[in-house]
């Protein structure tokens, strides 16, 4: 891990042709116990060579979507886009974290909250969502706000109802902190903040939350002693021909904005979907079909956390869609033609339990994610 | 001996005619300023002072005006293209910082230039490099108020002040902020000039383009805006790119100095 790199005087100089040969050895001699005396009462200088990690990815996984070459995972680069991460005053008022909306043990999302809290007691208008898998999404938040993992932090740092700072703002109080000088220097060689060096540490931290470790993930790859109960089977089978289309994959996403007939919400008014993002007509409404992983545990639902629980959001899907006002997605059409998804109480029981095996203990309790 | 000499001063006058006869070798490299001079129709722009008129029927008042030059190339007259460092190649024009409407571009190689290619904005690819794209330009550009808080990107235009009309009697704010709108819409355009008179860059010789950003085609470019259809514009899918094309076509050569 330590490079050791002392630091060598350097001998120039020029010996007098004139002296005797036996001379110029002593000469030799003396300044070779110089250079060596030096050496040892030197200061070593430690070069810290930032220890490269390798991603583990699940093999029933798609490719990486983040390009690691512009930004190789490094134990210390990670250790930094932790702190950062856990970090309260990349906020205004030195409080509110990335963490503090996204925390471990509800997927990181913002336990029990409808919407996120910022600084000064003010309220967002959409529900957080989890932060696992993202090396493996091109596009990011409830509308597709950020098209960069690099550059989502952006969002949250500056919207003033979440951490209402600045970059330069923020870079100004690291550089002014000392216990980020050690951790800079350990993860990019110097103690120089850069807004590219902050945002390179936090997705190094995020690509490194990979959630792969469900009891689903371990029946799919046939794992020992891995399989589906009944039910579960039963479940998966219903989710498989009413779902999957769109919850499509192994992270139960295909990544698309759709508008799933959900009524407006009248408490957010200023709420129109990727609409907001795009300026198009057509995306009123729409969102962007959350993944799966971790769903018991990310309540609750809906881009305003509206659903309290799992059982609200399939009766949504059943029985409440309607006409909102924008393009209904054409793929929620039931057998008799109207909107929504035909499904029984016996389906909605067993896709219950099914949504139970997305959880993933092993991923909410990795203690390399835990503030503490 | 006589023929000998001779020889020499026919050489030597050789040599000298062949200096004056062929053409100047250009192995070195210099600097070329691009001036960035904002007017409204064909007068020089003044912030916050006499409205001007806008599609013949409203006043406008002009607060902010700024934009990002991006991706600047050079060409010469046969077609060899010189392509500043990408990574360097991002800058805020913003009419109220005079330094700023100056852009230096150093290390150029020696040539005679006939044409200019810039973009207005920030281009995919760029985004696309995350942080690494970025670099410093993100710090600055919010710096400048020129980034989107609820969305992860660079206003590429800030156009803003007040205006009246004969509907509208009391002054009123008008902001158009364009950029592109994440993967949906891509707003980025590029620019290209061809100068009135070459620009000849040398190492001892710093030419400078001096380009004329006429505002007036924001809102009178090819497509007509009216304040009162629409006082503030930041996000709209039809009339954003609309927007850019206006801003795109406002600028020309004015001159070179060399």
């Amino acid at each position: 891990m330590f490079i050791i790199k002392p630091i060598k005087p350097l001998l120039r100089r020029n010996l007098n042709n004139g002296f005797l040969p036996v001379m110029k050895k002593f000469i030799l001699l003396y300044l070779g116990f110089i250079t060596f005396f030096s050496c040892a009462k030197d200061e070593e200088e430690y070069v810290l060579i930032p220890k490269n990690i390798e991603l583990k990815i699940p093999s029933n996984f798609p490719g990486l979507l983040y390009d690691l070459s512009q930004n190789p995972l490094t134990e210390e680069g990670v250790a930094l886009g932790k702190k950062l991460f856990y970090e309260g005053r990349l906020a205004s008022d030195g409080i509110i974290s990335c963490g503090f909306c996204h925390e471990q043990a509800s997927a990181f999302t913002h336990h029990g909250h409808t919407v996120s809290h910022g600084v000064d007691g003010k309220v967002g208008f959409r529900n957080a969502q989890p932060i696992q898998n993202l090396a493996f999404f091109s596009e990011f938040t409830w509308d597709g706000a950020a098209i960069h993992l690099d550059l989502q932090p952006i969002i949250p740092i500056t919207s003033d109802v979440e951490m209402n700072e600045t970059i330069p703002s923020v870079l100004s109080k690291l550089n002014s902190y000392q216990e980020y000088e050690v951790l800079f220097t350990n993860a990019f060689g110097d103690k120089e903040v850069t807004s590219e060096r902050m945002l390179k540490a936090l997705s190094q931290f995020m690509v490194t939350m990979i959630s792969g470790d469900s009891k689903y993930d371990k029946v799919i790859r046939n794992e020992v002693d891995a399989t589906f109960t009944e039910l579960e089977s039963k479940g998966f089978e219903v989710f498989n021909n009413k779902c999957a289309a769109c919850h499509s994959g192994a992270l139960f996403t295909d990544q698309s904005y759709r508008n799933n007939g959900l009524p407006t919400n009248y408490k957010f008014p200023e709420e129109e979907g990727r609409k907001r993002v795009s300026g198009l007509e057509e995306d009123f409404y729409k969102f962007r079909v959350p993944s799966l992983r971790n769903v018991a545990k990310s309540f609750p639902y809906m881009h305003d956390g509206r659903f309290g629980n799992l059982e609200a959001v399939l009766d949504f899907y059943s029985d409440g869609m309607i006409q909102n006002g924008g393009v209904v997605d054409t793929l929620l059409i039931k057998s008799n033609g109207n909107l929504g998804i035909d499904l029984s109480s016996e389906e909605k029981t067993a896709l219950l339990a099914f949504l139970n095996t997305l959880t993933d203990n092993t991923f909410l309790n990795d203690k390399r994610f835990a503030e503490f | 001996m006589k023929i000998s000499k001779y020889i020499a001063a026919f050489l030597f006058v050789a040599t000298l005619a062949a200096c004056s006869s062929s053409e100047e070798v250009l192995t070195g490299e210099g600097n070329v300023t691009l001036e960035f001079d904002n007017a409204y129709n064909n007068s020089d722009l003044l912030l916050e002072t006499a409205p001007y008129s806008a599609n013949n029927t409203e006043k406008i008042k002009i607060n902010k005006v700024k934009y990002i030059v991006s991706n600047i190339r050079l060409e010469t007259a046969t077609g060899s293209v010189f392509t500043y460092p990408k990574n360097e190649s991002y800058f805020i024009i913003d009419e109220s910082v005079e330094a700023s409407q100056f852009i230096t571009l150093k290390n150029v190689p020696e040539d005679d230039y006939t044409k200019v290619t810039f973009g207005i904005g920030v281009d995919q690819e760029k985004y696309l490099e995350g942080a690494t794209g970025q670099g410093d330009f993100l710090a600055k550009a919010q710096e400048a108020g020129m980034m989107w808080s609820w969305q992860a990107g660079y206003k590429f235009m800030v156009f803003e002040g007040t205006y009246t009309s004969e509907s509208t009697t009391t002054e009123t704010a008008f902001a158009f902020h364009m950029g592109s709108h994440g993967t949906a819409v891509d707003n980025y355009k590029e620019v290209s000039l061809d100068l009135t008179n070459s620009a000849r860059i040398r190492t001892d010789l710093t030419p400078v383009i001096h380009i004329v950003s006429d505002v007036s085609n924001i809102l009178d470019g090819t497509t007509k805006f009216l304040l009162d259809d629409a006082a503030q514009i930041h996000v709209d899918g039809v009339k954003s790119p609309q927007i850019a094309t206006n801003v795109s076509g406002m600028f020309v050569i004015d001159h070179v100095h060399n």
